[in-house]
């Protein structure tokens, strides 16, 4: 996926100022935060949740708390749309991580074997995200088996025992990979001042 | 669990923006970041660190229902919270208002144009500010090197005793910046600190709210905006 950075910037820089709108309870600016980046945060909750009543609720409730705290997004601090995507993610998260103490293994078992007919696979999206920028070689100095952890864990959502079932491996093994390829990108990515 | 060691928050900050923190450790995690700046900081930069991961998942149009549940939740707050307190940006109708005041505004550049010149024809910014009706209300301009805002009612302004009006400039981004109180009048010359082509620099528009008398208590619009219009810069 091609990003040209300074459309980008400017991209940001106008929902910044639409966010900041919306601090000030401009309806329309939210009603255009919404129109820009909807489809994206959509397609984030509907990769975790895959289901639509679900991810449409989750992308409601968190417009709907956009709304009460945009005032809490300090633009210095992060992209608008790295905030705006965690709000989703945090809440996709937050819902899958309560079925899973609500429902008998038997739902996790679904949830991974559905993994495998999904397309594109996290692997591909994983490179492919990395693409435009300096994450790609991070990623690319990861193992095999921690590369496909993260990237199950990052646009599934998968947990560490549902990593474990869809790699077949045992749950220590998984959770070191993940923690280990964590470090890597961390390093990699900070050594290489891509992070701020 | 020990959040304490910084490297410990670090790869549980690590592990709770991945998403492989289990139920419970996960709400407690978030309960605790957000009472500790060090977890939250943790928190933030792991997702400035695998946001752009997210870059390539396929956007998905969502359903026209979802904007119309968000906005029945919305409106449903604000008519609960408060009646009365809407904000200098609550109206849609500013912006439509703006968009209406480009008629507004000919008329103005004609009034502008047609006075007489009592010097050289010089750099000005002229505002027309109207009501949600689209009918000017009140004219501001300046000259570009001139360090005072002119500002003339064009129909009778009544705030009611215990109101003032308030002139705000409404920057592209950021809060509104007050430009000072109209007089009931409607004839007023509000000093700038530095010449108006620079004061007004980045500034697409003005607008006037009421607020209690003696201007907002916030430095930002309470009352609602009762005009509006875009700064046209004639040079």
């Amino acid at each position: 996926m091609a990003v040209d950075p300074a459309r980008q910037l400017e991209r940001s820089a106008r929902l910044m100022e639409l966010l900041a709108r919306t601090a000030l309870a401009d309806q329309s600016a939210f009603e255009q935060l919404y129109r820009m980046t909807s489809s994206h945060l959509y397609g984030v909750a509907m990769r975790i949740l895959r289901e639509s009543a679900a991810a449409e609720e989750v992308l409601q409730e968190s417009f709907v708390n956009v709304w009460h705290h945009a005032g809490s997004y300090v633009a210095a601090r992060s992209q608008p749309l790295t905030w705006l995507t965690s709000v989703v993610r945090n809440r996709c998260l937050d819902r899958l991580r309560r079925r899973d103490v609500d429902t008998v293994n038997i739902d996790d078992e679904e949830h991974a074997m559905a993994i495998a007919d999904r397309s594109p696979m996290p692997l591909e999206l994983l490179l492919s995200g990395a693409e435009a920028n300096a994450v790609r070689r991070c990623v690319e100095t990861l193992d095999a088996g921690p590369k496909q952890a993260i990237a199950l864990a990052f646009y599934q959502g998968l947990s560490h025992s549902e990593l474990a079932r869809h790699l077949k491996e045992p749950l220590g093994t998984v959770k070191s990979w993940v923690r280990r390829g964590l470090e890597r990108l961390k390093a990699c990515l900070d050594g290489a001042g891509v992070h701020r | 669990m020990n959040y304490r060691t910084p490297e410990r928050a670090d790869a549980l900050a690590a592990q709770y923006v991945l998403g492989t923190m289990p139920a419970r450790a996960r709400a407690r995690f978030a309960r605790l970041a957000r009472s500790d700046g060090v977890l939250a900081d943790a928190i933030r930069a792991w997702e400035d660190r695998l946001s752009p991961l997210g870059q390539s998942v396929p956007p998905i149009e969502p359903p026209g229902r979802v904007w119309t549940a968000i906005l029945a939740r919305i409106d449903r707050g604000r008519v609960a919270s408060a009646a009365e307190r809407r904000t200098v940006w609550a109206s849609v109708s500013l912006w439509r208002g703006l968009a209406l005041a480009g008629f507004a505004t000919a008329i103005a550049l004609v009034l502008v144009l047609l006075s007489p010149p009592l010097e050289a024809p010089e750099a000005r910014l002229v505002v027309v500010l109207a009501g949600q009706d689209a009918k000017p209300a009140l004219i501001a301009s300046a000259g570009r090197s001139g360090r005072l805002l002119t500002i003339k009612a064009v129909t009778p302004l009544s705030p009611g005793a215990d109101r003032s009006l308030q002139l705000w400039a409404l920057p592209a981004t950021g809060n509104p910046r007050s430009l000072g109180l109209v007089p009931a009048s409607g004839i007023a010359q509000i000093a700038l600190p530095v010449a108006a082509g620079s004061a007004l620099e980045n500034i697409p528009a003005l607008a006037v709210s009421l607020e209690p008398r003696g201007g907002s208590p916030t430095g930002l619009p309470t009352g609602p905006v009762l005009y509006s219009g875009p700064v046209q810069r004639l040079y």
